[in-house]
C-alpha cells in the first residue's frame, strides 16, 4: 500500500512562512509556524484575530493569499490533495451534519484517502478504524446515530475521524468549546497523548488560556493582523501582553481562572512543569549562554574556549549567536554569509561553519543602516528604526535555526551581543536575555577588568536585569585579568556578597591571535584592507565559494566580497567567482556598472580572474539556445576572447592537470600541478590566439585576464601562496606572504593555548552542573 | 441497521412488484390476470387484448418506473447538493424550464421538419433545465436561506409557466392539444422506443452515480470535513447539477412536469432504511420513486376512468403531507 510517510522519506510536520491568510482581504500577514512531530502549537488571540483562518488555510480549506506552507518539506501546494489528506486531518468547528450517520459511518469516513473508487473498506481500514474507536473510547456509541448522542461525545467521534485517517499533522480548530470540564479533560488529554505518544504534530486554537499554557509547547498569538509573539507558553503569557493581545486595559480580571504566568510564583510552577507533563525542557541538547556586560568583553574568545573545550571533552558542540553585527562576513561552502566570530568559533569546536550557528548578520553600511542577512541572505538595508519593527518577524527564524543545530549537537555555546541591560532596547529582545529565556539555557555573565570597573559593571548588569532574567545568571566571570588574583580576592567576595551570584572564574588577559571578528572590522574600517588585497564580486547568485578560503586564512591577505563599483579600486587581483545564473549575474554586472569597473582594472593591467561563471563572463557572448538558464544571451565582458554556449548537460568532474601557459602576472604558475573539480552547464570556445591557462581546455588566459572551469586550483601545493606572490613581484611590490596553507594549524594551536588557558581560570564543574551535564571524563 | 435496509429493499421491491401487477391487469379493457399473462407471454399476438397489454399498458408501467425513479434520484442529489431537504427538480423550476424549453421546441420546430424527435426533446429539456438550473444557483450563492431557495424556484417555475402559457396562446390548435395533455404531466401515449431512449439515459446516469457513492458518504460530514478527506468539491458539485438536471429534463421530456416525487422519495427512502448511506440511497430512491410513481399512476387513471387525472395532482395529494411533515420535523430539530 502506498504510504506517503515512507514515500518521501521525511515526516517533518508543518511549517508555514511569510503566509497571508483571508478571504476577500488580508486577515493575518506573514505568518511563521512551525510545527513538529510529537510538539503541540497552539493559536491564541481575541475573537475575530483570525485563528481559524489560519486553520482553514494550513488544511487547505481556504487558499493562501501569499507564501508558503510546507508539508513535510515539500510545498503543499504542489501537493495532490489526496496525497495531503493522508497526512493532514482535521477537527473543526461548527457542528458537522450527519443525518442518520452512524458513529462508526462517521469515523470510516475518515478513511477517505485511502480506500478505492468505490470506498470499499480493506482489512487496513477496518483496522484503524478499530484502533480510533479505541483510542477514543468510543465502542460503545460507535453503532448509534451520530445525531443522537451528546456534544462531547461528538466531538470524541469526530477525534476519532481524524485519527481514523491516520494523519501525521492534527489540525483543530477551538475543539473545547461547548464541552463540559468532563469532555474539555476527556479530548485534551487524548490530543496530548497523540502528540506524545503517537508522535503527531498537532496544531490548534484555543480560547482558554489556562489550557494553552498546560497543553502547548509553543505558542502563537494572533492579534492586529499578524502573529504578535511565539514561544513558549512561559514567554507568550505574560500579563502585559496577555492584557494588550486581549484589550484588556487595567480590567480587573479577578473572575478569570489564570491567564498568566505570576513572575513570583515562576520557579515554583517551573518545577511542577518539569515534574509532571513533560515539557519542551526534555531536549537533550544542553545550552549556555555567554553575555557581557557590555562589547568588546571577551565573549566570543570565551565562546571559543568553550567550543573547544566542550568538544575536547566529547561532546558534539556548536557555536550559535542569533544576531550578528559585522562588517567582514565568513562564506559558507554552499555560498551563505555568516559572521565570521561564529565561523571561527566552529572551527574550534571541530565542526564546519553553518549558516544557522549565525542566522542573522547585520552589515552596517555607509549610511546610518544596515544590510540585513538573514539565514545567509541578504533581505535588503534598513534603518535602524525599520530593523527594531522587522526583527520581531525573525523570531520565528532564530527559533528554527537554533531547534535544528539542537537537533544536531549536544552542546550549543550560544553567545550574547552587547549588553544584556539595554533598558530602552529590552522589548523583543533576540540577542540575549529574551534569547536564554526563548530557549531556556542558564547564562554566565561575563565583565572586562582591563577597561576598569568590574564590579560596578557585573553589579550595575544585574540590578538592571529583571528577577526572572536574574535568575538565569548561573554565574560571573572576570575576564582580561592582569596581575596578582591575591589582590582581587577581597573584591570578589564583596561581589559575591552584594550580588547574590558566584563568581566562577577569573581568565587572564590572553593575547591570542584568532581572527577575532571585532579587531577585524576595526582594521577593515581604518585600512579597508590588508597588504594583499583579493576582491571578490559579489554576485547575486554567487555559487561554490570555497575556492578563496585558501587565501582567507592568511592574516596579510584580505578577501572583499565587493557589490559597489567604487569599493574594486586598488584591488591586488579581481576574482569573479561562480553563479548560479551565468547570464542573470552578467546582467546585474552591467547595471550596476561593477562591469565597467572590472574592465577599467583590467585595463590598468590589474589581474582578472574568472572562475567558472566568472570565467564565462570575462567572454565575449553567452548565450542560450536550449533556454538552460531561460533563453537570453548576454554580452560579456569581452576581456578574453572566447565564446559561451550554455548546454542542458551539466560537467561534474574532479580535475587534475597543470597550469600550462599563463600569461602576465600569473606567469611564474606555468607548468604547475592543479587539483580541482569542475561543476557548470556549458562550454566554452577560443577565438584567436589566446593561451590555454588550465589544461583540456578547462581555461584560456591573455595577458593578465584568466578564466577556467577549475574549482579550487588554488587549494593545494602552495599554489596560492605563488599566486599571491606572482602577482606581487609582477606589481614590483617585495612584501613577501607567509605560507598561506600552515594557517589552519596555526589557528587550531592557538585555539588550544585559549582553551586551556580558559579551562584552568574556569569552574568548569559548576558550568557543567549549571547546563545540567555530567562531565563525560 | 445492516438488517433494516434489507427488510427496506425487500419492501420497496415488493411494493413494486404489486403496484406492476395491479397496473397491468386493471384499466379500462377489462382482462383477467391469466389472459395478461399470456399476452406477456406472447401467446396473444395480434389481439386487442395482447396490444393493449404490450404496447399500452407495460411501456406505460416501465416509464412510470424509470421515469419516476430518474425523478427521485434527482431530487436526492439536489438535497444533497444545496444541503436543503426540502428542493426538488420540480420545486426548484427546473422541471418547468426543461418544460417551457420542450414547449417552444414542440411548437416552432414542429414546421421546419415535422414532428421533433424524441432525442431532441430530451436536448431540448436538458438546455432548458440547466438554464433554469443556473438561475437557482445564481440565487444559491448569495443567499444561503432554504426558504429562500425554494420561493425562488418556484417564482423560475412560474415565470416559465407563463412564457409557456404565452407561447401557447399563439400556437395551432393541433399543437395546443397536444402540449396541454404533455404539460399536465402523464405517461400516456409513450410508446417502446421512447422507452429505449429513456432507459439509455437513465441508465447512464444511475451507472454515473454510482461513481458518487464514495465522495456523496464523505460529503455527508459537510463540505468542510470531506473537502480535508481529499474530495474534490467541485467536481462532485458539476457531476450532482449535471446528473440531477439531466434526469430531472429526460422525465420532463417524455411525461412532462411531475410533482413533488423528486422532494418526497428520498424522506420517504431514508425513513424506511434509516441511513443516509449514498449506497443504500442511490438504488433504494430509485425503486422507490418508481413504485411511488407507478401507484400514483395508476390512481391517476383509474380514479374516475375513463377520465384520466394528471398524474401530478395525485403525486401532490399523496406527496406534499411527506414535504410538510418534513419541514415540521425540521424545524423542531432547529429549536
Amino acid at each position: 500500500m502506498y504510504d506517503p510517510k515512507t514515500d518521501n522519506g521525511r515526516d517533518t510536520g508543518l511549517c508555514t512562512s511569510d503566509l497571508t491568510v483571508g478571504y476577500d482581504s488580508d486577515i493575518v500577514k506573514d505568518i511563521a509556524l512551525e510545527v513538529r512531530p510529537g510538539k503541540i502549537v497552539t493559536l491564541i488571540g481575541p475573537n475575530g484575530s483570525g485563528k481559524s483562518t489560519i486553520l482553514r488555510t494550513v488544511t487547505g480549506l481556504l487558499d493562501a493569499r501569499a507564501g508558503v506552507i510546507m508539508l513535510d518539506g515539500c510545498d503543499k501546494s504542489g501537493i495532490p490533495v489526496k496525497k495531503s489528506a493522508r497526512r493532514i486531518s482535521t477537527l473543526m468547528t461548527g457542528r458537522a451534519e450527519a443525518e442518520l450517520m452512524t458513529c462508526r459511518e462517521v469515523i470510516e469516513s475518515g478513511r477517505y484517502p485511502y480506500t478505492g473508487l468505490f470506498g470499499r473498506m480493506s482489512e487496513e481500514d477496518r483496522k484503524k478504524v478499530e484502533e480510533a474507536v479505541e483510542a477514543t473510547d468510543t465502542a460503545d456509541i460507535a453503532d448509534r446515530l451520530f445525531t443522537n448522542i451528546s456534544d462531547g461525545q461528538r466531538q470524541r467521534v469526530l477525534l476519532a475521524r481524524a485519527i481514523a485517517q491516520d494523519p501525521g499533522i492534527l489540525v483543530l480548530d477551538e475543539p473545547t468549546s461547548y464541552l463540559d470540564i468532563r469532555y474539555k479533560t476527556d479530548i485534551l488529554t487524548r490530543i496530548r497523548k497523540l502528540a506524545k505518544e503517537d508522535n503527531i504534530a498537532v496544531l490548534l486554537s484555543l480560547h482558554e488560556p489556562e489550557i494553552a499554557m498546560k497543553l502547548s509547547d509553543t505558542v502563537a498569538a494572533v492579534g492586529d493582523g499578524k502573529i504578535l509573539r511565539i514561544g513558549t507558553p512561559r514567554e507568550v503569557f505574560t500579563e502585559s501582553f496577555i492584557r494588550s493581545l486581549y484589550k484588556l486595559g487595567d480590567a480587573d480580571v479577578g473572575m478569570m481562572g489564570t491567564l498568566w504566568y505570576d513572575v513570583d510564583e515562576d520557579k515554583l510552577t517551573d518545577r511542577d512543569a518539569s515534574a509532571g507533563w513533560p515539557e519542551a525542557g526534555e531536549r537533550r541538547t544542553h545550552a549556555i549562554m555567554i553575555q557581557g556586560t557590555m562589547s568588546g568583553v571577551g565573549k566570543s574568545v570565551i565562546t571559543a574556549a568553550l567550543c573547544r573545550i566542550f568538544a575536547a571533552d566529547g561532546y558534539k558542540t556548536a557555536p550559535f549567536k542569533s544576531q550578528n553585527m559585522a562588517n567582514n562576513s565568513y562564506i559558507t561552502g554552499d555560498g551563505l554569509e555568516m559572521g565570521r566570530a561564529q565561523a571561527l568559533q566552529a572551527m574550534c569546536a571541530y565542526t564546519s561553519p553553518d549558516v544557522r550557528m549565525n542566522p542573522i548578520l547585520l552589515k552596517p553600511t555607509d549610511d546610518c543602516g544596515s544590510q540585513v542577512v538573514v539565514m545567509g541572505k541578504s533581505v535588503g538595508n534598513m534603518r535602524a528604526g525599520e530593523y527594531y519593527e522587522y526583527k520581531r518577524s525573525l523570531v520565528p527564524v532564530i527559533r528554527k535555526a537554533y531547534d535544528d543545530l539542537a537537533s544536531e549537537y549536544d552542546v550549543i555555546v550560544i553567545e550574547g551581543a552587547g549588553s544584556p541591560a539595554e533598558i530602552n532596547l529590552k522589548e523583543n529582545d533576540i540577542v540575549n536575555m529574551g534569547l536564554a529565556g526563548m530557549i531556556d539555557c542558564p547564562v554566565i555573565l561575563a565583565g572586562d577588568i582591563d577597561r576598569g570597573g568590574v564590579f560596578a559593571q557585573l553589579i550595575g548588569t544585574l540590578d538592571l536585569l529583571e528577577p526572572e532574567e536574574r535568575s538565569r545568571v548561573g554565574g560571573l566571570v572576570i575576564n582580561k585579568f592582569r596581575g596578582d588574583e591575591e589582590l582581587l580576592r577581597p573584591g570578589i567576595g564583596a561581589l559575591e556578597a552584594r550580588s547574590g551570584s558566584k563568581v566562577i572564574g577569573v581568565i587572564p588577559y590572553i593575547d591570542i591571535n584568532l581572527d577575532e571578528e571585532d579587531s577585524l572590522s576595526d582594521r577593515l574600517r581604518l585600512t579597508g584592507r590588508r597588504s594583499f588585497d583579493i576582491a571578490v564580486v559579489r554576485l547575486p547568485h554567487i555559487a561554490n565559494y570555497t575556492d578563496l578560503d585558501v587565501f582567507d586564512a592568511s592574516p596579510d591577505v584580505s578577501v572583499r566580497y565587493i557589490s559597489r563599483p567604487g569599493q574594486a579600486e586598488g584591488a591586488d587581483i579581481v576574482i569573479l567567482p561562480g553563479t548560479k545564473n551565468t547570464i542573470g549575474d552578467l546582467k546585474w554586472l552591467w547595471e550596476t556598472k561593477m562591469a565597467d569597473a572590472v574592465i577599467n582594472l583590467a585595463k590598468s593591467s590589474v589581474p582578472v580572474l574568472g572562475i567558472c561563471g566568472g570565467f564565462q563572463m570575462l567572454g565575449r557572448n553567452v548565450s542560450d539556445p536550449e533556454s538552460v538558464e531561460g533563453g537570453e544571451a548576454a554580452e560579456g565582458l569581452g576581456l578574453l576572447p572566447v565564446d559561451t554556449v550554455l548546454l542542458p548537460q551539466k560537467t561534474t568532474r574532479q580535475f587534475e592537470g597543470t597550469i600550462v601557459n599563463a600569461t602576465g602576472a600569473l606567469s611564474p604558475l606555468s607548468g604547475r600541478m592543479i587539483k580541482g573539480y569542475e561543476i557548470h552547464m556549458g562550454s566554452t570556445k577560443p577565438y584567436e590566439n589566446v593561451n590555454e591557462f588550465t589544461s583540456d581546455a578547462t581555461g584560456y588566459c591573455l595577458g593578465n585576464i584568466y578564466g577556467t572551469y577549475v574549482h579550487g586550483l588554488f587549494d593545494e601545493g602552495g599554489t596560492a601562496a605563488a599566486a599571491v606572490n606572482a602577482i606581487l613581484r609582477f606589481a614590483g611590490r617585495e612584501t613577501d606572504i607567509p605560507k598561506l596553507c600552515d594557517r589552519d594549524e596555526y589557528r587550531q594551536k592557538q585555539a588550544d593555548i585559549l582553551a586551556d588557558t580558559v579551562r584552568a581560570s574556569l569552574d568548569m564543574d559548576a558550568i557543567y552542573r549549571m547546563m545540567g551535564l555530567e562531565k563525560v571524563n | 441497521m445492516k438488517r433494516r435496509c434489507c427488510i427496506a429493499f425487500a419492501a420497496v421491491i415488493l411494493l413494486l412488484i404489486i403496484s406492476a401487477y395491479v397496473n397491468i391487469i386493471t384499466g379500462t379493457v377489462v382482462m383477467s390476470a391469466s389472459e395478461v399473462f399470456a399476452a406477456l407471454a406472447g401467446r396473444l399476438a395480434g389481439t386487442i387484448e395482447a396490444n393493449v397489454v404490450l404496447f399500452i399498458r407495460l411501456p406505460r408501467i416501465i416509464a412510470a418506473v424509470i421515469l419516476g425513479g430518474a425523478l427521485a434520484l434527482s431530487g436526492y442529489m439536489l438535497q444533497t447538493f444545496f444541503n436543503n431537504p426540502i428542493v426538488g427538480p420540480f420545486v426548484l423550476g427546473i422541471s418547468s424550464g426543461a418544460k417551457l424549453a420542450v414547449a417552444l421546441t414542440l411548437i416552432f420546430c414542429v414546421t421546419a421538419s415535422g414532428k421533433p424527435g424524441t432525442v431532441s426533446l430530451v436536448v431540448a429539456a436538458f438546455i432548458g433545465a440547466l438554464i433554469s438550473m443556473a438561475f437557482v444557483l445564481a440565487v444559491s450563492v448569495r443567499v444561503k436561506s432554504m426558504g429562500v431557495l425554494v420561493v425562488c424556484g418556484i417564482m423560475i417555475g412560474y415565470i416559465c409557466s407563463a412564457i409557456t402559457d404565452l407561447v401557447v396562446t399563439f400556437a395551432d390548435d393541433s399543437n395546443i392539444v397536444n402540449l396541454h395533455n404533455w404539460s399536465l404531466g402523464s405517461f400516456s401515449g409513450i410508446g417502446m422506443r421512447d422507452i429505449g431512449v429513456m432507459s439509455t439515459i437513465v441508465g447512464l446516469c444511475l451507472i454515473a452515480s454510482v461513481f458518487l457513492v464514495k465522495p456523496l458518504g464523505a460529503y455527508r460530514l459537510g463540505e468542510d470535513i470531506a473537502r480535508t478527506e481529499g474530495v474534490n468539491i467541485t467536481l462532485l458539485r458539476i457531476l450532482l447539477i449535471l446528473i440531477s438536471s439531466l434526469l430531472a429534463a429526460t422525465v420532463t421530456a417524455f411525461a412532462g412536469p411531475i410533482s413533488f416525487v423528486g422532494v418526497a422519495v428520498p424522506h420517504l427512502w431514508k425513513s424506511m432504511a434509516r441511513t443516509s448511506s449514498p449506497a443504500v440511497m442511490i438504488p433504494g430512491c430509485f425503486l422507490l420513486g418508481g413504485a411511488v410513481t407507478l401507484i400514483c399512476d395508476g390512481i391517476a387513471r383509474s380514479l374516475f376512468a375513463p377520465t384520466e387525472v394528471s398524474v401530478s395532482t395525485i403525486t401532490a395529494v399523496l406527496l406534499v403531507p411527506v414535504v410538510i411533515t418534513v419541514m415540521i420535523r425540521r424545524k423542531k430539530d432547529n429549536v
